[in-house]
Order: structure tokens, then C-alpha cells, then sequence
């Protein structure tokens, strides 16, 4: 097991650097720099001098390839440094610290939902199979499958905030957010998430459901069902005790590599409600060549990646004593 | 001569009993049960022929034109200027009803189904007797989707916009199947280090963000067009293509027949492309056709985004862009909304048709034949 571990680590710390020496790469290569294209966009006249964008470049680490920029960087992150964000003149870590909240604050109870509906529905399309309700509900479930989230988020604003104005449109507050009570600004907050929120659960839960489901049918076909079943026992007991226990594991796994979603935001979906998320702050620092920005959210995102990967593979084991983890 | 006859009547025997079924047909087979499957593969195959056909559909270019004594395909030019050069240089400005008539009297056309445009505004009395397209128009019987602010008309880009969306999905996952199936097919057959280099490039590619990576590599080209974003998709999107090739490789190569086309001393290459792909592939194929709705899908996302094809290429996501700045405009949102959910429900309903399809475990009977 801890061989196994050291050897895991091993080589996630090898794919970890592989992965931000890429990126790196690849966004030094993007055309403009961060000096430019902030000043273009501002006014063309106030074009920077020759010497002040030296200058400037210099003490932002540009001037040099970005081969050797990239060592200083790492070496940086060694001393717990992700830099200091180009655009908004703040280090990089706090950036994240405040955009993490918004982010969580729709995935966690969108997570939440999605499972603990998930669970009952799988189940019920497994016990009521071929039945008329089961060919309904899966067939619901399939077409929120295969909705587009953006989409729908579109189609939610469209339909619940513009035509029922039930929900505002967009943003995380009201505008006089900053008078209200906490009661209310608790309830402000809530209804500005509710939609977004939707979006999110609404496809991991047809998602879930459908794995659940997948997974049990899977299981009442085994041996050890069939006898259960000739020992007398009734069709709950065999669901629930002999069926859908052994469906955990594979759903342990899963929980485990849903992990970066919790933190990764959905760029499209957080731009479609202006939700000042992750996803939202990504999508801001490549339009805004935020070179320390986007190494610090890539960082993080793929090391959170690879730990719930690893995190996986040892819940597997965990829960299946079947499952050995050993080095090969 | 005794035996000749026996011989004959083996023979006989054998032509008369029924051929077994082929993998692929086997599969074909059971996948024309699948009735939802079957409609999203006719209704795929409608929309290929509408992207095909979208210049005859709607547009403003003659679908055959004869002018000055000869035969042109004006509608054409949607695919290559090429096609109307006579016209441009005759300077039609692309407004050819009345062109046609003032420079050759004599000359005929036939129009496409609709006429209009995706890509310019119409005025009026362009079409003999029509007003010209209103700005943020509802739909009507001009306008069946609609037109958006410049006065383009909704349902000529929704329209073309399928050819968008066909060629993304298949040109990318044509590139992401090319690689995804030899690396795959490298890394199972090869093993060893080959394997191992393999699987880490997957796992890299794997861990970035996928519209994160797209989003970089996009930026990096100057003035991207639409074939760059379909290589980025497709070189993006190999991963799942490559992860299960690989395991049917390793599956296979363990089969008996695999082993005696090694000692027969069949080449390596050869036993990769004659003896073990064709056996790989039908599970392959699964993944690939969920990847034509996530390369819809992002293809849609990204034009959404900003950073789609430049114009003139219509998107539906562009419209879906334009609909989100003013949403008092519903007609912008609603139709280019439904065409990309139901084109990827229909890849999706085919994927998972093909899924149950290949896997033997699924089919009818049990699982133990």
C-alpha cells in the first residue's frame, strides 16, 4: 500500500510539472503581453514608453525566454509564492481565496442535491424496469442528459427571469445588497443562486441517476441476486441488502472524481449569470494575459485533478476488498 | 469418383448453410432494434443533407442561373466565391433577382426554397414585391426564426449554421480518432515503455481543463479560422478514443489467432492493421460519436464565448451570444438552443445505441451464451 502511494505520488508530481511547464509554454506564446493589452483596451494614447514597458517588463519577469521564466516560477511555487496577478495587483492565492467562495456556494449544494436525488431515482428506474413510469422518468432524465447546460441556462433565464421575472437575471447580489439585514441578504443570495444552481445539479443529477441505475442492472443480473431471489426473499430485501450495496462502490469512486468540479466552476455557465467564480476568473485572465492567474488556477485545478484520482483508486480499495493495490 | 461426390456434396451442404453474421453486421443488427436510436441516425443523416443542400434551402443565390448563354451554380459561391466570380465581376454586389433581369433579359433562375440570407441584411424589394428585414424582428412569415439586430434573418444562419456544426463534429473527431487510435493502438500493442510514455501523455492531457486548454490554444493563433478550431478540438479530444483502443489491444492481443500470425511471421504492422483494428473498432466508435456532441457542443460554447469562427461562418452559438444581449429577443436564443440540443441528443442516442450494440454483456439473453 504505501509503495503503491510513493509510486502514485511519484508519478503525479512528474504529470504536475508536465502539465504547467505546458501551459506555460503555451500562454507566453499567446500574442500580447499583459502590459499591452491592458493599455490598448484603455486608450490607445496612453501607449506605454520604450523604455517604461523595459522597464515594466523587467520587473514583471517578461524579458526573459520563457523557458527560464518558467524555473523561476516553479521555483516560486516551491516557496509557496503563485505571484502577484498582473490585472488586479493582488497575489494570486488571495485572487483565488476570493473567488473560491461564489464557486463553492453553487457547487457544494448542487453536489449535494444531485446525489441524494440521484440515489432514490436509480434505484426506483432499477425496481420499476420496463414498467411505463420507469420508460418515463429515464427518458426525462436522458433528454436533461443531453441538455446543454449553457443552453439551458439560457433557456432558465428566458423563461424564469425575463417572461416570469421570478428570478433576477443575473450577477451573485442585488445592487443594495450592502443595507439589507443578514436575513436578507441570505435570501438575496439565495434567490440569485437558485438558477445557476439548477443548471448545475440538473446534470449531474440525470447523470448520477443514470449511473446508479446503470450499475444496479448490472449487479441483478450476478448469480448471488438470482439466489437470493430463489431463497424466498422478498424484492426490497434483495434491492436494497444483496443489489444496491454492492453499487456502492463503483459510486464511491465517482464521488471521488467529482472532486475538481466542486472547485473548477463552469466558465460558460458563471459568464452566462456573471457569477464571479472560478470558471469566470480563468475565462478574465486568458482575455487579460494574466500569466501568474492562470498558472495559479492551472495549478491548482490539475493538482486537485490528479488527487481525486488517486484519492479514487484508494477509496476502491478501500471499499472492495477484492481490489489490492499493489505496484506491478 | 466415389469420393468426388462426397466431396461435392460436403461442399454443397456447406454452400447452403446460412453465412454467420459479421461483427459489423452483427451490430448493425441489433442496433436497428434501438428505435430511438435508428430516428436520431435518420435524423442525423436529414441534417447532413440540410447542411449539404443549406445554399439551395435558403440564401439569396440562385441554385441554377442562366445568364448570357451559359449555366452557373450561383448558390455555390456560400461554399467558394469561386463559384459566382462571373457575377462578382459583372458587379451583382450579390443581389442577383434584379441583376439577372437588367443585365440579361433573357436569363432564368431557379431560387432556392427560401430566400434570404445568413450573412447580409435583405432591403427592400431585393425579392420583387418583399420589405426589406426588419431590425430585431419576431419571427413571421418573412422571418420564420426571426432576424437579429444588423437585420440578418435568424433562420438562413440557424440553417447554415448546421454545416458549422456537421464539419466541426467530424473533421475534429476525425483528428481526434487518428490519434487517438494509433496511440491507443501503440500503447496496447507495444506495452513496456511505449505504454508507459503513452499513458502519461493521456493522463497530461487528461488533467488540464479541457476549455481551458482549448481557450489557451486558440489564443495562441493570430486570426484563428475554422479549421484551427476543429484541430484544437480534435487534439483535445483524443483521450477517451485512445484509452479505450488501448485496452481492446490488450484484450486482443492475447487471442489465439494473434499468436499463430506471429509465428506465421506476419510483420508487426500488419497484424496491428489487418488483425487486430478491425476487431477494435466497433467499441471505439462509441466514444467517438459522444465526441461529435462534445465537439458540437464546444464548438457551440466557444462561438458563445467570442472566440468561434470569424465571420462570415454562421454559428449557432454566435446567435446564442447575440440572444444574451438582449433577451427581450427570445427568438435568438430559443431556435439555435433547440438545434444544438437535439443534434447532440441524437449523437448521444446513437452512441449509446452503439454502446449496447458492441458490448456483449447487454445482449438479449443473458449474459452467459
Amino acid at each position: 500500500m504505501l509503495s503503491y502511494l510513493i509510486r502514485r505520488i511519484a508519478i503525479g508530481a512528474i504529470t504536475l510539472l508536465l502539465i504547467t511547464f505546458v501551459i506555460y509554454g503555451l500562454i507566453r506564446n499567446i500574442p500580447g503581453t499583459p502590459l499591452t493589452v491592458n493599455m490598448a483596451e484603455s486608450d490607445p494614447s496612453k501607449e506605454l514608453s520604450k523604455e517604461r514597458q523595459e522597464q515594466l517588463e523587467a520587473a514583471y519577469g517578461l524579458d526573459k525566454p520563457w523557458q527560464k521564466a518558467y524555473w523561476i516560477w516553479l521555483g516560486n511555487v516551491f516557496t509557496g509564492d503563485l505571484g502577484t496577478s498582473f490585472s488586479h495587483n493582488k497575489p494570486v492565492l488571495e485572487l483565488i481565496a476570493d473567488r473560491l467562495g461564489p464557486t463553492l456556494l453553487l457547487s457544494i449544494p448542487s453536489l449535494f442535491l444531485a446525489y441524494v436525488l440521484s440515489i432514490p431515482m436509480g434505484i426506483y428506474c432499477s425496481a420499476r424496469s420496463d414498467h411505463v413510469d420507469e420508460r418515463v422518468l429515464s427518458t426525462i432524465l436522458y433528454m436533461l442528459y443531453s441538455f446543454p447546460s449553457f443552453v439551458a441556462a439560457l433557456f432558465l433565464q428566458l423563461w424564469l427571469a425575463v417572461e416570469l421575472e421570478w428570478f433576477p437575471l443575473f450577477q451573485m447580489t442585488s445592487d443594495n445588497f450592502d443595507e439589507l439585514t443578514t436575513f436578507e441578504q441570505v435570501k438575496d443570495l439565495a434567490w440569485h443562486a437558485a438558477m445557476p444552481m439548477t443548471c448545475y445539479t440538473y446534470a449531474s443529477l440525470a447523470y448520477f441517476s443514470r449511473f446508479v441505475r446503470a450499475n444496479l442492472q448490472e449487479v441483478l443480473r450476478q448469480d448471488y441476486i438470482r439466489t437470493a431471489r430463489a431463497k424466498g426473499l422478498g424484492p426490497i430485501r434483495v434491492l436494497w441488502h444483496h443489489g444496491f450495496r454492492n453499487t456502492l462502490i463503483p459510486l464511491v469512486t465517482l464521488i471521488g472524481l467529482t472532486l475538481p468540479s466542486l472547485l473548477s466552476g463552469s466558465v460558460i455557465i458563471e459568464q452566462i449569470f456573471s457569477w464571479p467564480g472560478m470558471g469566470m476568473q480563468f475565462f478574465l485572465a486568458i482575455l487579460e494575459r494574466d500569466y501568474p492567474t492562470i498558472m495559479g488556477l492551472t495549478l491548482m485545478f490539475s493538482f486537485i485533478t490528479l488527487l481525486s484520482q488517486l484519492i479514487a483508486d484508494v477509496l476502491y480499495a478501500f471499499v472492495d476488498p477484492r481490489v489490492r493495490l499493489e505496484s506491478k | 469418383m466415389v469420393e468426388d461426390s462426397a466431396n461435392m456434396k460436403t461442399e454443397s451442404a456447406l454452400a447452403k448453410l446460412p453465412k454467420s453474421p459479421g461483427f459489423w453486421k452483427e451490430t448493425w443488427h441489433r442496433f436497428r432494434k434501438r428505435k430511438m436510436a435508428m430516428l436520431a441516425l435518420v435524423y442525423v443523416i436529414l441534417m447532413a443533407i440540410v447542411a449539404i443542400f443549406s445554399p439551395a434551402i435558403v440564401g439569396t443565390k440562385p441554385v441554377i442561373a442562366s445568364y448570357k448563354g451559359d449555366i452557373y451554380f450561383p448558390c455555390l459561391g456560400y461554399y467558394s466565391p469561386r463559384w459566382e466570380a462571373v457575377f462578382t465581376k459583372d458587379k451583382f454586389r450579390k443581389v442577383y433577382p434584379k441583376n439577372l433581369k437588367e443585365k440579361d433579359p433573357d436569363s432564368w433562375a431557379i431560387w432556392p426554397l427560401v430566400f434570404n440570407d445568413p450573412h447580409r441584411r435583405l432591403e427592400e424589394n431585393e425579392w420583387p414585391g418583399r420589405p426589406k428585414n426588419p431590425q430585431n424582428g419576431p419571427p413571421s412569415s418573412d422571418n420564420f426564426f426571426g432576424t437579429d439586430k444588423g437585420r440578418v434573418d435568424v433562420f438562413a444562419q440557424v440553417v447554415h449554421g448546421t454545416r458549422t456544426a456537421l464539419l466541426v463534429g467530424f473533421v475534429s473527431m476525425g483528428i481526434a480518432s487518428l490519434i487517438g487510435i494509433s496511440m491507443g493502438a501503440m500503447a496496447g500493442f507495444f506495452g513496456g515503455w511505449v505504454d508507459i510514455i503513452i499513458s502519461r501523455i493521456i493522463e497530461v492531457v487528461m488533467c488540464i481543463p479541457t476549455l481551458i486548454l482549448i481557450l489557451a490554444l486558440i489564443a495562441v493563433i493570430e486570426q484563428p479560422e475554422i479549421w484551427h478550431m476543429m484541430i484544437v478540438i480534435g487534439v483535445t479530444g483524443w483521450t477517451g478514443i485512445a484509452r479505450l483502443t488501448r485496452a481492446e489491444f490488450l484484450k486482443l492481443k492475447q487471442m489465439e489467432y494473434v499468436a499463430a500470425a506471429r509465428v506465421l511471421g506476419v510483420p508487426q504492422f500488419r497484424i496491428i492493421y489487418k488483425y487486430l483494428l478491425p476487431n477494435a473498432l466497433a467499441p471505439v466508435l462509441v466514444p467517438i460519436t459522444f465526441g461529435i456532441a462534445a465537439a458540437i457542443l464546444i464548438e457551440s460554447g466557444l462561438s458563445y464565448l467570442g472566440f468561434g469562427a470569424p465571420p462570415p461562418n454562421p454559428s449557432w452559438g454566435k446567435l446564442l451570444q447575440l440572444g444574451r444581449q438582449s433577451y427581450q429577443n427570445w427568438w435568438l436564443i430559443l431556435f439555435p438552443g433547440l438545434s444544438i440540443f437535439v443534434t447532440v441528443l441524437a449523437y448521444n442516442l446513437i452512441g449509446e445505441g452503439l454502446q449496447e450494440a458492441t458490448d456483449p454483456r447487454l445482449r438479449e439473453g443473458g449474459s452467459r451464451e
